[in-house]
């Protein structure tokens, strides 16, 4: 079997995460470094759910915080009401996610373009008003996770970021896996068909409503795998924190400043957001209020004005010009 | 040349000199972390709180013979040893944040403590990291109740709970009907629909059952709101006698403006901690903050009469940073920041075992609380918590309960609005 170039890059990253917590004091103990990490992991992963509906399915949902925060709901009930294991949460907020986003999608994917945008962001807010008056799910106090034993068993740390991390890293490979599967299948050929023209592709024989519900199932089961974890690494969790259009702008920010569409663009959005907002709000706080964020905002703005297309676009252009170069050569 | 060598000599001998005694005499720093919302909706009241806790560090740092408190005579802790430098680190009112922002404090920064985080939903998790962590948490104003329900060891809270002041106001209720035949018999509550304001109207709830206040309306609104017009309409229809609010600082400059609005009042009007308190606020509403009642530990006209060192400290060193005097929230934070200095100084160090042990068992006196001393129950709360409930008049706030403290007679009922 012949490794393609992204074959290889694939491995070769899994290979330098995997060593990563091995390294002493680069994630282990209290290292900041190690939190970012997690969180570049975990937002990536999340950022990749969302493109395979809106990036590769070209259907723009500004709804995911929803099914991430029933992601995280589930374990956070699996722990705070019923006082057992989050692992019994995680498969039962995915199955909830999936259900529920079929039940939106089924009518909202008669609306087309902006309109089916619009009427996500409508959901968001739907969502939260229910969960905030909700006192089965704690309303608008949340639930707080209680002081749990160390350990995979209630994955839960206090002294190290390494269980986060390893865990982070195996919800970012089953996401991308699952991506790469989706490239490289007929899926994926579907997904791209229905979104460069529907009409055309239903001419070619393709179910679109089958297609594109599929791919919300799956979007909204692997956002509600990282709401799970992301409860689990606050041990709290509530409507403003999880179900949120600003959760929902996560989502789709890091994909476009990373590249919709593409398989590394969510991962180099994440890489380039979250380092830049933790370290900028760790670091530049005390030169005033608010300056972490001017800064960040700045970036986001000079990124996309020189290149919508985000990361990818810009790799692509230096690629374009180094082999501009070699042709000269 | 060799009158040259001898300088050099001479001159490096004086360098060395100068700086081993420096180091000889330099105070270690203990970090203390400043953790509040410095971006976001309540982004005023955080830095307040951060100007307020660097007050306290300035009275504890610096010889102050003008303040009489136990730590402004002299200069530093231990004899000079140590001084405190200030960590401020900015949550944006998300609970997510300030658990990190609490790990990256106690981790990379290595403060010895926290304090913070003004909203309650933010010192949840944070303080859940300094348990886990066996670090101290010191919370100056958050209010609610279930915060020092956790059983939390390295937890102390400084502010009357939500539950505290709605047993005073009940009270005052009660004794206005005894006492001045006020009929005050329904009850309407607005509040902001999160951990603050849920825990508040729930309190309100089980206080108002001690006296059969009838609940009429229980009206929750979603913070940062841009219309409260439906939500004031369902009070003005059910029409309650007296309307206990809890809305930080736009929202309650909204709620107090549409109320003129719809042009509506109740017989009265009281409020728990945070945007009535807030002097800002009230120079922004002017007149129509007027006849609105509220729970207080601090305002400059009880400062004058109970806490003239709280008004030095104010006036020395708060004021110049925030342009305007204390308010309930940032002061408590000042306060718990002279708790924990004061036991340092007592336990000879930054020792965290000894120190929290001594915050746990310990009296201190406190010259910027209205009780003049803290103490802490087993559960963190601070016993000696003191509120006072007050009506504004004219950007002046008026002590009008408990008698002990009384210093005008109240509007009651409210002066309507068309008639102001």
């Amino acid at each position: 079997m012949t490794l393609t170039k992204k074959d290889k890059l694939w491995y070769g990253f899994i290979i330098c995460a995997v060593i990563l917590p091995f390294i002493p004091g680069v994630i282990g103990g209290g290292s900041f470094f190690g939190h970012v990490a997690t969180m570049i992991l975990l937002y990536a992963a999340m950022a990749q759910s969302w493109n395979i509906i809106s990036g590769y399915g070209g259907q723009v949902s500004f709804g995911h915080s929803v099914f991430f925060g029933i992601g995280a709901y589930a374990a956070g009930l699996a722990v705070v009401t019923y006082e057992t294991l989050p692992w019994y949460g995680v498969p039962l907020g995915m199955l909830t996610a999936a259900v529920v986003s079929i039940l939106i999608s089924y009518p909202c994917f008669r609306l087309k373009g902006h309109y089916f945008a619009i009427a996500t962001f409508a959901i968001v807010e739907i969502f939260n008003r229910l969960f905030m008056i909700w006192d089965a799910v704690g309303g608008a106090l949340g639930l707080d996770y209680p002081i749990l034993d160390d350990g995979w068993k209630n994955f839960s740390w206090s002294d190290t970021k390494t269980g986060y991390y390893i865990g982070a890293l195996a919800i970012f490979i089953v996401v991308f896996g699952i991506v790469r599967w989706i490239e490289k299948n007929r899926m994926g050929y579907y997904l791209l068909a229905v979104r460069e023209g529907q009409e055309t592709a239903e001419s070619l024989g393709v179910n679109s409503t089958i297609v594109k519900l599929g791919a919300m199932a799956l979007s909204a089961a692997l956002a509600a795998l990282c709401g799970a974890f992301f409860a689990q690494y606050n041990y709290r969790v509530d409507p403003p924190m999880v179900m949120s259009l600003d959760m929902s702008m996560k989502f789709v920010l890091i994909t476009i400043l990373g590249g919709i569409g593409t398989f590394w663009g969510p991962f180099l959005g994440a890489l380039v957001l979250i380092p830049l907002q933790e370290y900028t709000r760790a670091y530049l706080t005390h030169l005033g209020a608010g300056v972490d964020l001017i800064i960040f905002g700045i970036i986001i703005i000079i990124v996309m004005i020189k290149e919508p297309r985000g990361m990818m676009g810009l790799l692509s252009y230096f690629n374009k010009g180094k082999k501009e170069g070699e042709a000269k050569l | 040349m060799k009158q040259s060598k001898r300088t050099v000599f001479i001159a490096m001998l004086a360098l060395a000199a100068i700086f081993v005694s420096s180091a000889a005499f330099a105070a270690e720093e203990i970090k203390v972390g400043a953790l509040f919302p410095l971006t976001g909706p309540a982004a005023v009241s955080g830095q307040n709180c951060v100007n307020a806790v660097q007050a306290a560090v300035e009275v504890i740092n610096k010889k102050n013979a003008d303040i009489n408190d136990p730590l402004a005579a002299q200069e530093g802790l231990v004899g000079g040893k140590y001084v405190i430098k200030v960590v401020p680190a900015d949550h944006q009112g998300k609970p997510d944040v300030a658990k990190s922002e609490a790990e990256r404090l106690y981790n990379q920064e290595k403060v010895f403590a926290i304090i913070g985080c003004y909203n309650s939903s933010a010192t949840k998790p944070a303080s859940a990291v300094a348990e886990r962590a066996k670090k101290l948490f010191l919370c100056g104003c958050s209010s609610s109740a279930a915060l020092t329900e956790r059983g939390y060891k390295y937890f102390f809270r400084h502010a009357p709970t939500d539950a505290i002041e709605s047993v005073e106001f009940v009270d005052y209720i009660a004794y206005l009907n005894k006492e001045k035949n006020a009929g005050i018999k329904t009850l309407g509550i607005i509040y902001e629909n999160t951990e603050f304001g849920k825990h508040a109207a729930e309190e309100a709830v089980k206080a108002a059952k001690k006296i059969d206040l009838k609940i009429v309306a229980d009206v929750p609104f979603n913070n940062g709101a841009t219309n409260l017009n439906s939500e004031v309409q369902k009070l003005k229809s059910a029409n309650p006698d007296v309307v206990f609010g809890a809305a930080l600082g736009g929202d309650y400059s909204l709620w107090v403006r549409t109320m003129k609005q719809v042009n509506w009042l109740p017989k009265m009007a009281i409020n728990y901690c945070t945007g009535y308190q807030n002097p800002a606020v009230q120079k922004e509403l002017g007149s129509d903050g007027n006849f609105f009642m509220g729970g207080m530990g601090y305002s400059p006209e009880l400062a004058k009469q109970f806490m003239p060192e709280g008004i030095k400290i104010q006036d020395k060193y708060y004021t110049p940073k925030s342009n305007q005097p204390f308010d309930s929230d940032s002061i408590q934070e000042a306060v718990m920041m002279m708790v924990l200095a004061q036991a340092i100084e007592k336990a000879g160090g930054p020792d965290t075992e000894k120190v929290r042990e001594i915050i746990a068992t310990q009296e201190f006196p406190s010259t910027m609380s209205l009780s003049g001393k803290v103490k802490f129950s087993p559960d963190g709360q601070n016993a000696e918590a003191l509120s006072v409930i007050t009506q504004l008049h004219e950007q002046s706030y008026k002590t009008v309960f408990p008698l002990k403290y009384k210093d005008f007679e109240p509007t009651i009922p409210m002066t309507p609005w068309d008639k102001r």
